[in-house]
């Protein structure tokens, strides 16, 4: 057998052990360093390189960015601003139709500015706005939905750990790549209150609407969002800059949200072991797949059946638009079982290649940003995307009163709203690009 | 996923307390770590913006004692370097906790239809492969540290050893692999009475 063969075989290896609930990293791990092995004969190779290599991917300085990304998010949560952030959405849209659940989408694109993790955005948001949306008579599936999809913006909107691990596996500017998903996260708030307004014009009488807060009080709920502000424009604009390199942001971002939770008094210490706990369970599974998959692929490049896949496609003169449609679907289908970053560190050496080969009418760099948000998008709707979109667990294990299968209905015109979302970002690139082509 | 007195039987069981606060403690340091290496670099952000504020060509011209004192600022030399060891040891301090809570990602949905013992069963096999992998990991750290120690190879800036690294990080890879092994007994009890069993502490919110 060929070293391309044993490289092709190894990948439905690989899906078989996850299919059966073998722990994605380490399934990459062991066919990684068994295919290794097969392909030189020995061990040797393999017994060498484990001996930095476990180090060396841990102590990896730009992958330091991610357990202080999970850091600042937790202590995101703990510090009140939730609160603050609902009210002043809900002072500037409650008066409209469906006007409070677009206030929680709001309120969730506004805490995504300091939370990269959707699942943390979710269930932070999920506890204020929840029980409002019931109190203003929204159906419990409604509300839930609602929720999940916003928590989805979590990682949409910059800083976003998915965006760091890509932009580490394909060698992009984490900067850039940042700067062009903040237009398409805002298309995404934009389009789920879209959503809200026409679901709550369909089915009247789903939901109530508050009564109009004066322009004066408006802003007094906008001043009480001041501490958000500053750490997004730190954080954000600070990478954007070039002041300081991603992971000093990071630690900057989690700094900052600590001070905000100290300052609030939600830093007790139950409460600081609990999100360091938390931030640690995280770490580690993504940590363990990072390390699975660098085994992963240094074993597939052996083989050459990325760079072989790719001259095969690229030979074939299929159409680029063809192809990159194929691998979106293929994404939305993964999405609906296997998580954002597992899916990300799996196919993204796979597929990156081919989708670099294909000519957009865009730079290589160009189309390497674009397909990254791209990619981001359609994973981000694994997340609310029935059998298993995490987010709707863990909004749905918030509410008791409501049933799965009622949040399943009420999450598609969401799903929906996404995948119109996306096919507008892919006619236009020059939608995705259009911040980094001014500022760089 | 609590069946039956398995609570009741495992917070009796001395194994189970002092595994649970060892992953527990492990965790909880390498969070510590966590946050002194935010402040490091914080300061070091900080010392270096001042530093540049320092040489402003106006304020050293026209304010040159300012200038002085800001220029007394200074980034912490090597904060990377410390950053790296010290994130390389946090994540490997999160895995007990995360191993012994079953953090793990999978995917379930193709299992789930299959009978409680079956899944049981699955369980149990990973978890013998994970610890024999992280058996693995820490083994050739061990001797990955070793090769260090004999070169002595030293860090760029700060001219530290490059095992010390190494030693820090071998050290909770072992921690990780006994409570490894642990995890893999406890699904071989489930797997032998036939009910889940749950964690004196509980388990992080995932």
């Amino acid at each position: 057998m060929s070293n391309f063969e044993i490289g092709l075989i190894s990948i439905p290896i690989l899906m078989a052990l996850i299919f059966m609930r073998m722990p994605i990293g380490l399934a990459m791990f062991v066919v990684g360093i068994a295919g290794t092995a097969i392909i030189s004969g020995n061990t040797i190779a393999v017994m060498a390189r484990l001996k930095t290599e476990t180090y060396s991917t841990f102590s990896s300085y730009s992958l330091s960015i991610v357990p202080l990304f999970l850091l600042m998010g937790q202590f995101a949560t703990l510090g009140g601003m939730s609160k603050s952030l609902f009210k002043a959405a809900e002072s500037f849209l409650g008066h409209r139709k469906g006007g409070v659940g677009m206030a929680a989408i709001g309120a969730c694109a506004g805490f995504g500015s300091i939370c990269g993790s959707s699942l943390a955005t979710a269930a932070t948001m999920g506890q204020v706005a929840l029980p409002e949306l019931k109190r203003y008579g929204y159906p419990g599936g409604f509300a839930t939905a609602t929720l999940a999809a916003g928590g989805t913006l979590g990682i949409l909107i910059p800083p976003s750990v998915v965006l760091v691990i890509y932009a580490i596996l394909t060698e992009q500017n984490i900067a850039k790549l940042f700067m062009a998903a903040f237009i398409p996260g805002i298309l995404a708030a934009i389009g789920y209150m879209i959503t809200i307004s026409i679901y709550v014009r369909l089915y009247p009488g789903s939901s109530g609407v508050r009564e109009r807060v004066p322009y004066s009080e408006r802003f007094k709920a906008i001043l009480e969002v001041w501490p958000v502000l500053t750490v997004f424009t730190l954080v954000v604009g600070g990478i954007y800059l070039g002041w300081f390199t991603p992971t000093e942001a990071a630690a900057i971002g989690a700094a900052g949200t600590g001070i905000i939770a100290w300052a609030n008094g939600g830093m007790t210490k139950k409460s600081l072991t609990e999100s360091m706990l938390i931030t640690g369970s995280s770490s580690a599974m993504i940590f363990m797949i990072v390390l699975g998959a660098g085994f992963f692929n240094a074993f597939l490049a052996l083989t050459q059946v990325p760079q072989e896949l790719s001259s095969l496609i690229v030979s074939q003169g299929y159409s680029p638009w063809l192809v990159l449609t194929i691998i979106l679907c293929l994404y939305l289908i993964f999405g609906c079982i296997m998580d954002s970053l597992s899916m990300i560190l799996l196919t993204i050496p796979i597929f990156f290649p081919i989708i670099s080969g294909l000519d957009f009418g865009l730079t290589p760099e160009e189309t390497a940003i674009w397909f990254g948000i791209l990619v981001l998008i359609v994973v981000e709707v694994g997340l609310i995307t029935p059998p298993v979109g995490m987010n709707l667990f863990i909004i749905n294990s918030m509410d008791p009163e409501t049933r799965i299968v009622d949040t399943y209905k009420a999450v598609l015109p969401f799903v929906a709203s996404d995948i119109i979302r996306t096919i507008i970002l892919v006619m236009f690139p020059g939608i995705t690009l259009y911040l980094m082509r001014v500022f760089y | 996923m609590v069946r039956g007195d398995a609570g009741v039987i495992w917070r009796k069981d001395m194994m189970n307390k002092f595994m649970t606060t060892i992953a527990k403690w492990m965790a909880l340091l390498g969070g510590a770590v966590l946050v002194l290496l935010i402040v490091i670099t914080c300061l070091s952000v900080i010392g270096r913006s001042l530093n540049t504020i320092g040489h402003y060509d106006y304020l050293e011209d026209n304010v040159a004692f300012i200038a002085h004192f800001f220029q007394y600022f200074k980034p912490i030399s090597g904060d990377f370097e410390i950053v790296e060891a010290g994130i390389a040891f946090a994540i490997l301090s999160f895995f007990p906790w995360c191993s012994l809570n079953r953090g793990h990602a999978t995917v379930d949905i193709f299992t789930s239809g299959l009978s409680d013992s079956k899944n049981r069963f699955l369980a149990f096999f990973w978890e013998v492969i994970f610890f024999a992998i992280i058996t693995l990991i820490t083994w050739r750290m061990f001797v990955g540290m070793s090769d260090k120690m004999r070169y002595g190879e030293t860090t760029l800036l700060l001219q530290t050893p490059v095992w010390w690294g190494f030693a820090v990080c071998a050290f909770a890879s072992s921690v990780a692999t006994m409570v490894a092994g642990y995890s893999a007994y406890c699904r071989f009890q489930e797997l032998r009475r036939g009910f889940d069993l749950t964690h004196a502490s509980g388990s992080a919110g995932h």
